[in-house]
């Protein structure tokens, strides 16, 4: 374990480098999904503005206002580039030297990943963290801070990052058939983002799209970990959930390593 | 004279170079297509949700709404689908070193970098736009008169000048840093605010949408002349100035980018 990490530590550390060399690119990139935020923020209120009775589906707008900035959090967490870069070496190559060094091709992505997320979270949870508490306590009266939900989250979103980087990495392949990689993410992320209650909560769907997006790998993204957060879900249903990421955690690794299986049998790369 | 039509000759070239190029690659260019027309379809959803839970959103009807949100994807497809090269300026091309290939050539550098690649992606957008536009307007009851109808063709070329005026400066700034494009990207994220009716903001964010960032002209204040007829001065008016005066600010830019530019390359 301590052998394979003294390997790893590399990327981890060249993953770091590569967020802080741009970081003010990086920043400009944050300020503009927190201005997205914002729009979702003004049209909710005005939602919310028109209607009387002021709970819909279950929401009210304090807990609107958090869903919406727990959401960009939770997606800002959990995001991964695997597709891009997969998709790229596959595309121009250069995959073949990652197949002849004695590492795993997974790791070596999931460190220089890991490295940029340290940034991340020092960067940026803290600070939406404690400003999210803020303006809950000052919405609803009453510190809502609950540090067994808390941690509860965090674990549902090392879940729910190990779900989408493994899904990524499966996406990846799409570069067999697919040259235009970002024409394809492009097309990933607009179904991911709704079906992962990115843009509205899941709350809001007919019934049946919900309990079949619940089960689907979709929810166990945002949704998951946000709900718990906001103490949508009870007990058992923590559990369940929990569970239920688990389950395509593991789902994801085994597809992952198949297509990488499959593919090296298949794949050749003209010159070099 | 003859320089313009030195220039409408060049970019008839270098889009027929751009067709030639997308014909050889057919199946990615609807994956590009589909991909914006999705990305467009899941926002009306979501309106559409909204509103199957609201009557109006502060006196706003859903149609009305949708009108506007499909005005706002005509300028901003147009910009996209002619000068999209601008955003690779900020993301790599000046940071890679591969800038100097526009130095070395005898056209004017940003007429080069605007005409050289067509985007068809942007198809998903315009197409999203003009259905939106056609399926909410014969249930708006607008009452079209002669100079509506110029008024309404005539804005849209300068609604597309304010995301091209916006794209060049913000680009520009690639020439000092290397790397702008996260700030072109911050500029769109605040675009996303002119979608909808401005009422629903507060007034901070509608003077910033107004007047400092104004995107608001792009979709918002057209489109609402559109609608109700009212303050053509102010709505279709001040839309054709302040895009002059961001195009102006963003040649401004770039020129002087261009003498501080060092290149980046070895």
């Amino acid at each position: 374990m301590k052998k394979k990490f003294r390997i790893y530590k590399p990327f981890m550390i060249a993953g770091m480098q590569e967020t802080t060399t741009y970081r003010a690119n990086w920043i400009f990139y944050m300020l503009g999904n927190v201005l997205g935020c914002f729009v979702s923020y003004f049209v909710w209120k005005a939602v919310f503005l028109s209607d009387p009775d002021s709970s819909l589906n279950g929401f009210t707008m304090p807990q609107m206002v958090v869903y919406i900035f727990l959401m960009f959090l939770t997606s800002t967490i959990i995001s991964s580039g695997g597709t891009y870069d997969i998709g790229e070496e596959i595309r121009d190559g250069t995959i073949s030297m990652r197949m002849i060094k004695p590492i795993s091709y997974n790791a070596t992505f999931l460190f220089q990943e890991l490295g940029n997320k340290i940034m991340t979270v020092f960067l940026l949870v803290i600070p939406l963290v404690v400003g999210v508490e803020i303006c809950r306590t000052v919405l609803l009266g009453a510190l809502q801070f609950n540090i067994a939900l808390f941690l509860l989250y965090v674990l549902s979103c090392v879940f729910a990052y190990l779900i989408n980087f493994f899904f990524n990495i499966c996406f990846g392949f799409i570069a067999f058939i697919i040259k235009y990689l970002w024409g394809a993410n492009m097309m990933k992320n607009c179904i991911i983002g709704f079906l992962s209650g990115s843009v509205i909560p899941l709350a809001f769907l007919p019934d049946i799209v919900q309990k079949i997006l619940l089960i689907l790998p979709f929810a166990s993204l945002n949704y998951t970990p946000v709900m718990i957060y906001m103490g949508m879900y009870q007990g058992t249903q923590i559990l369940y959930y929990i569970g239920l990421q688990v389950f395509w955690v593991l789902f994801f690794w085994g597809l992952s390593k198949l297509l990488w299986a499959v593919s090296t049998k298949h794949l050749s790369v003209q010159g070099g | 004279m003859k320089n313009i039509k030195r220039a409408l000759r060049m970019h008839r070239i270098f889009v027929t170079q751009e067709l030639k190029r997308m014909m050889e690659y057919k199946g990615d260019f609807i994956v590009g297509i589909i991909g914006f027309l999705l990305g467009q379809f899941f926002n009306i959803m979501f309106l559409w949700i909204i509103f199957s839970q609201i009557p109006s959103l502060m006196g706003w009807t859903l149609n009305q709404i949708v009108f506007i949100y499909g005005f706002s994807l005509i300028p901003k497809g147009l910009d996209h689908l002619l000068f999209d090269n601008l955003w690779s300026i900020g993301h790599f091309t000046v940071a890679k070193g591969d800038f100097d290939k526009y130095l070395t050539r005898p056209i004017d550098t940003l007429f080069h970098v605007m005409v050289e690649k067509l985007q068809i992606d942007a198809l998903g957008e315009l197409l999203m736009g003009i259905a939106l536009i056609c399926v909410t307007l014969p249930q708006l009851a607008i009452e079209w008169g002669i100079v509506k109808i110029l008024l309404a063709l005539l804005v849209i070329p300068f609604a597309t000048l304010i995301y091209t005026g916006i794209k060049i400066a913000t680009a520009a700034i690639a020439f000092w840093t290397k790397r702008s494009g996260n700030i072109t990207y911050m500029f769109y994220m605040v675009n996303d605010f002119a979608k909808y009716p401005s009422t629903i903001y507060n007034r901070g964010v509608r003077a910033i949408i107004t007047y400092v960032i104004p995107f608001a002209f792009t979709a918002f204040y057209p489109a609402n002349y559109i609608l109700t007829g009212e303050n053509p001065w102010f709505n279709i008016g001040l839309t054709v100035l302040i895009s002059l005066i961001i195009m102006v600010i963003g040649i401004c830019i770039w020129n002087i980018g261009i003498k501080a530019y060092e290149s980046a390359g070895s």
